[in-house]
């Protein structure tokens, strides 16, 4: 906010005069907008355009929806799509669930061992066993092969934790204090207290839960092999470098059909963006980085 | 949001309770009990898998496992391949990070400038989009705009304008497929990248302008003078803490190279991968003590580049 | 520090209780118990199904790769039932059938993934597969396969078998047979586009050596044979110069490659490096001469076998390619089909391509096109020395996949009333576009195949099984008759000949990925001239002529 007024004030101290400067800082805008916008915009109207074609419009020359249609009626599409509806579902809830378990608890100054687990937690984030390893643990847990692997591997991040526990230890103490004296428990302080009084916490973590699951590719890659259980980003990727379309009874072209794939990969969260933009950024501000 | 990371320090926040350890146990005994699950989780998750390790000193065909001691070592260090992934790791990934900074810190100064609180925000909303595309979305897009098929955005339109005569396959080339990785970086994540800088420049004290003013400094002076000093401290902790994280490269690549680039593109996990996972007969010790390389210089990076925060400003990165 | 130490200690033993846990679980062959209930186990086994002794198979687990063409969309699940019903009838108890078709690029690579981390009866562990002949090569001296030269000897089918010699070849020095072939290997031979001859005014007829075929390939790249008066065509598209990972390596390149053979054959009974051969030399030299001259889609050199084909049949025919080798019977077929359906030469119907005889270079060093060596089913063992399990599913599966009736049948041609059926019917394909649209009519108790499951506009081929290429036909009488496919059929056994055998020996198999490797990286300098064919051998015998040697050395010792 501060930064806002300053900036006002400067602009009224120089009302007088139209820079140059801020021309070039417009045009710069535009260009970098444009930069950001036309691949994203060109996808979107390719999605829509019967026939491939390399030029850029603003509007979609031959409009269809078969591409869409093709995506949402051939199993081996909307198979891939369902899974990772489910997957980022479960695994948003998994790592909600933990990390507020767990950054509540680790909030507990006068619990003893609270330091160990602390380190406990956070060695995890220098060392790690490696992929095959990682594999072979997986392979005999019987989560190979199953799409519970998307939910099961990133239900719980560390660093997702910690930035839950720096929220939490925003909440003033005095709020404890009052509810332990009225004989809350640990379970009630954390439902009738934290919980409630974390909501934009749940929101922006939440958020970095899903967009984690739901942009997966490589643990999918890595740990599945069956095309029943694999997720929408995977599917998008092996259909676009095998060149594979599926024939279906709606005539579409494998470029329409790409292009309203990928739409459809990146849709639920560029739908939601604008108006959780708040969250997605304060999870960034409460960061490690910020003093 | 001034937290103490009192995790490895135990000389803060000294519990002012002393009653005795089993009553303090007792008494938290609720909190135990919620923080088991996780427990449960870190260790399946975590700690198991630090077990498989010890594969990196066998020999692990198929299902014939045998001690080998440190030949799969041995072996690594005498593969030109596994030097290539590990040379070509690093220059990416470091090339990489110094681009993105920079991009993000200049789109950070010109957002600075701009006090237009409408196109500010719009423009915020606009460049923080691709972050948040998967990296397989982000290959797919470019992989198609950059096709040599007839509807390939990129050339086409190159030819159209008669810059190029004959399509060029950037992803197939040797000499094109870094610098077309930097650029995808750059279009992904300068824009999510401005968001740390930009919280910084909120926090310049506008009397640093106000006096640039009285003494007369033009906007550019004011940029170079006040704005750019303001960002190195962030711009260091930033380097700091992706420093630590440079081996971890795997998705961006894999998602883009192919073997025609294996020399330029190669990096150590996708090398695991390959090994591992698209070999017909593959020796999993071998691979598992590649990782295990990859894993012990990455905690060494993270410890150096701990030690080098908390030089910097007080605090570590973990 | 004491904390610190604390923690320390506290991660210290977890790991070393995770250790106790893990030494105890590692062994774990219990889960085999979980996945046979005793209840039907005990209930079952007719008794007069000699082999299967006490052990019933309940659950049969499959992986397969794409030549299963009932696939999840296209019927996969009617075929499963219809098995499991035919299946259950023959055995006297019910088998549940368990398709994993792996959805990958990398077949060879999965399957070692599913091999060396599973176990028999983990529920995902395939207990039968299939296998190309060179991964058998490699798999066969692992122990992990079950040696079914018995249960093949003893099969009921081999009343009907017609080419005893296929299954005979496969069999290793000692007379263990590891993979089951129920067909022979089928071949390449050389499409060539009929009217982009036409556009350059060329005759197949007339393609009779190198020179012809070169000649052709460039009128293809310079003369405009797609006529929309610019450049952008090529004269052939293939996946790979050579596909070194795959026998016979050069099928798909066979005009270039001439008399070479890029890897360990047998050569008057001596086994020798063909890579180190004149032969090679001789031929990275015209491939590099081809991508040089641009008569060859530089695209060839990643493509994969998909890409290679759908480029070939775009709808797109400006940027594509006159000439390409490929599969012989089915996939004329099957690439007429795709022309058709990319509105490509509409005019010309089956005649669109034409099948090109080998050039005198081809028939004077092989005699012909070669005849891969076919792939096969392999069957796991369990390793506890006992031939139970594996000759159940051996019975269960192969035994009745050639059963000449309704188990063949399905394998053959899909499942009955999706795939194809005997009951009168009336459909046509195309039927909004009066241009294309042809009418099929069958009359009731006349076999047909049907349209498509997925895809109304096509009629269906055949699944796992090609007709003409089994071993032991179908005596049922059920004949497709198409006639590309069977003038295909026709011309690939007149012009072919057997494909060398695959080497296989311990340092081999070792070596193996290495040598394809280094092969494949140095074929594609050596292709796009980054290193001339001398340097590229040169560089192999540097590296790898050791190694080769001993390989020689052990396979002339077998």
């Amino acid at each position: 906010m501060a930064q806002v007024k300053a900036g006002s004030m400067r602009v009224q101290a120089k009302k007088n005069k139209v820079h140059v400067f801020d021309i070039v800082n417009y045009i710069v805008f535009v260009i970098i907008a444009l930069i950001v916008l036309i691949p994203i915009w060109k996808v979107l109207v390719d999605s829509f355009n019967s026939v491939g074609v390399y030029r850029f419009m603003l509007w979609p020359e031959d409009f269809t929806f078969n591409g869409y249609l093709t995506i949402f009626t051939t199993v081996r599409l909307y198979r891939p799509f369902l899974n990772s509806v489910i997957t980022t579902v479960l695994g948003t809830l998994l790592g909600l669930i933990l990390s507020t378990l767990g950054g509540y608890v680790l909030t507990q100054k006068d619990m003893p061992g609270r330091n160990a687990l602390s380190f406990f937690l956070l060695f995890t984030m220098i060392f790690s066993g490696g992929m095959i390893p990682e594999y072979l643990v997986m392979k005999q847990l019987h989560l190979v092969d199953t799409m519970w692997i998307l939910v099961i591997k990133h239900g719980m991040n560390v660093y997702n934790l910690v930035l839950m526990k720096n929220f939490f230890e925003g909440i003033p103490e005095s709020l404890f204090e009052a509810a332990k004296i009225d004989g809350c428990s640990p379970m009630g302080i954390f439902f009738k207290i934290v919980l409630p009084l974390s909501k934009a916490a749940l929101a922006s973590i939440g958020l970095m839960y899903a967009v984690t699951v739901w942009n997966d590719y490589s643990t999918v890659q890595i740990y599945i092999t069956n095309p029943d259980q694999v997720n929408f980003q995977y599917k998008l990727r092996v259909m676009i470098m095998d060149g594979d379309t599926p024939t279906t009874a709606y005539k579409v072209s494998q470029n329409t059909l790409y292009y309203a794939a990928i739409v459809v990969a990146i849709l639920p969260f560029m739908a939601a963006y604008p108006f959780l933009q708040k969250y997605f950024v304060q999870g960034v501000n409460v960061g490690a980085v910020k003093e | 949001m001034s937290k103490k990371q009192n995790v490895t320090t135990t000389s803060t926040g000294a519990p002012i309770n002393q009653k005795p350890l089993g009553t303090r146990i007792w008494n938290n005994r609720g909190y135990y009990l919620m923080f088991l699950p996780v427990l449960v989780f870190v260790i399946i998750i975590y700690y198991w898998p630090m077990l498989g390790v010890r594969y990196a000193f066998y020999q692990y065909k198929l299902k014939n496992i045998t001690w080998v001691g440190l030949k799969n070592f041995e072996t690594m260090f005498g593969k030109k391949e596994f030097w290539s992934a590990f040379t070509n790791t690093l220059q990416i990934s470091i090339t990489k990070l110094l681009i993105t900074t920079f991009t993000s810190v200049l789109v950070s100064v010109f957002l600075n400038e701009m006090h237009n609180l409408f196109a500010k925000k719009s423009l915020q909303t606009i460049i923080y989009l691709p972050h948040f595309m998967s990296w397989a979305v982000v290959a797919a897009i470019f992989q198609l705009f950059l096709s040599t098929s007839s509807t390939g955005f990129v050339n086409e339109t190159l030819k159209s304008m008669g810059l190029i005569a004959k399509s060029i396959d950037f992803l197939h080339s040797k000499q094109l497929w870094r610098p077309i990785f930097y650029i995808i970086n750059i279009w992904k994540e300068t824009g999510w990248g401005t968001v740390i800088f930009l919280a910084t420049l909120s926090g310049i004290n506008p009397e640093l302008y106000e006096a640039a003013d009285i003494d007369g400094a033009s906007r550019l002076q004011k940029i170079w003078y006040v704005t750019v000093p303001a960002l190195m401290n962030t711009v260091i902790i930033v380097l700091i803490l992706n420093l630590a994280k440079v081996l971890n490269l795997f998705e961006s690549v894999f998602v883009l190279y192919n073997n025609r680039v294996f020399d330029v593109s190669d990096v150590i996990s996708t090398y695991v991968y390959r090994q591992t996972f698209l070999t017909a007969i593959p020796d999993y010790g071998y691979t598992t003590a590649v990782g295990l390389f990859k894993s012990i210089v990455g905690c060494v990076l993270v410890l150096v580049c701990n030690w080098a925060s908390k030089k910097i400003r007080g605090r570590g990165i973990i | 520090m004491k904390k610190k130490v604390l923690s320390l200690l506290l991660s210290t033993a977890m790991v070393a209780s995770l250790a106790a846990c893990g030494s105890e679980t590692a062994p774990a062959d219990t889960t085999a118990t979980e996945t046979a209930p005793a209840d039907t186990a005990t209930e079952a086994a007719p008794a007069d199904t000699a082999a299967a002794e006490d052990y019933t198979l309940e659950t049969l687990n499959i992986v397969v790769d794409g030549t299963v063409t009932a696939t999840v969309e296209s019927g996969q699940k009617e075929f499963e039932e219809q098995w499991e019903a035919a299946v259950a009838e023959k055995l006297g108890h019910p088998v549940d059938l368990v398709i994993n078709q792996l959805d990958h690029s990398d077949y060879a690579g999965t399957v070692s993934r599913l091999l060396t981390t599973g176990e028999p009866g983990d529920g995902s562990y395939p207990d039968a597969l299939i296998m190309s002949a060179t991964m058998l090569r490699q798999y066969q001296t692992t122990g992990l396969l079950w040696d079914m030269a018995d249960a093949y000897a003893n099969a009921e089918f081999q009343s009907r078998v017609t080419l005893p010699t296929v299954n005979e070849n496969m069999k290793d020095s000692e007379g263990h047979l590891y993979g089951f072939a129920p067909t022979y290997g089928n071949g390449c031979v050389t499409y060539v586009k009929q009217s982009w001859l036409d556009a350059v005014g060329m005759k197949a007829d007339d393609i009779k050596t190198f020179d012809d075929y070169y000649a052709m390939l460039k009128a293809f790249t310079e003369n405009d044979p797609d006529g929309n008066g610019s450049a952008g065509t090529y004269g052939v598209i293939a996946a790979g110069f050579g596909k070194l990972d795959e026998a016979p390596y050069i099928n798909y390149m066979p005009e270039f490659w001439q008399g070479a053979y890029p890897s360990f054959y047998q050569k008057d009974g001596v086994w020798v490096d063909g890579f180190q051969e004149q032969a090679t030399v001789d031929a990275l030299a015209r491939l590099a001469q081809g991508v040089a001259d641009g008569v060859i889609d530089p695209d060839t050199e990643d493509a994969g076998t998909k890409q290679a084909r759908e480029k070939f049949f775009s709808n797109d025919q400006t940027t594509s390619e006159g000439v390409f080798t490929y599969w012989a019977g089915t996939w004329l077929r099957t690439l007429t089909t795709n022309m058709e359906k990319q509105e490509v030469d509409n005019d010309l119907g089956d005649n669109r391509l034409v099948q090109l005889a080998p050039i005198q270079e081809i028939k004077d060093t092989w005699g012909g096109y070669l005849n891969r060596e076919a792939p096969v089913w392999v069957i796991t063992d369990d390793q506890d020395g006992n031939s139970a399990r594996e000759q159940a599913i051996f019975d269960a599966l192969l035994e009745t996949m050639l059963d000449g009736d309704r188990v063949q049948t399905l394998w053959t041609y899909g499942a009955e009333d999706v795939h194809w059926s005997i009951h009168a019917e009336e459909f046509s394909t195309n039927a909004d576009d009066p241009e294309k649209k042809k009418d099929y009519s069958y009359e009731e108790g006349q076999f047909h195949l049907k349209q498509s499951p997925n895809d109304p506009n096509s009629v269906w081929k055949k699944n796992h099984l090609d007709a003409v290429l089994v071993i032991a036909p179908l005596t049922n009488g059920y004949v497709d008759n198409d006639e590309l496919v069977q003038a295909g059929n026709k011309f690939f056994t007149e012009n072919c000949v057997d494909a060398p055998a695959a080497a296989s020996c311990d340092t081999l198999a070792e070596n193996n990925e290495a040598l394809v490797e280094e092969k494949t990286t140095l074929m594609k300098q050596a292709v796009a001239g980054e290193i001339t064919p001398e340097e590229a051998i040169a560089q192999y015998q540097a590296d790898f002529g050791d190694i080769a040697q001993q390989i020689l050395d052990e396979l002339n010792a077998q």
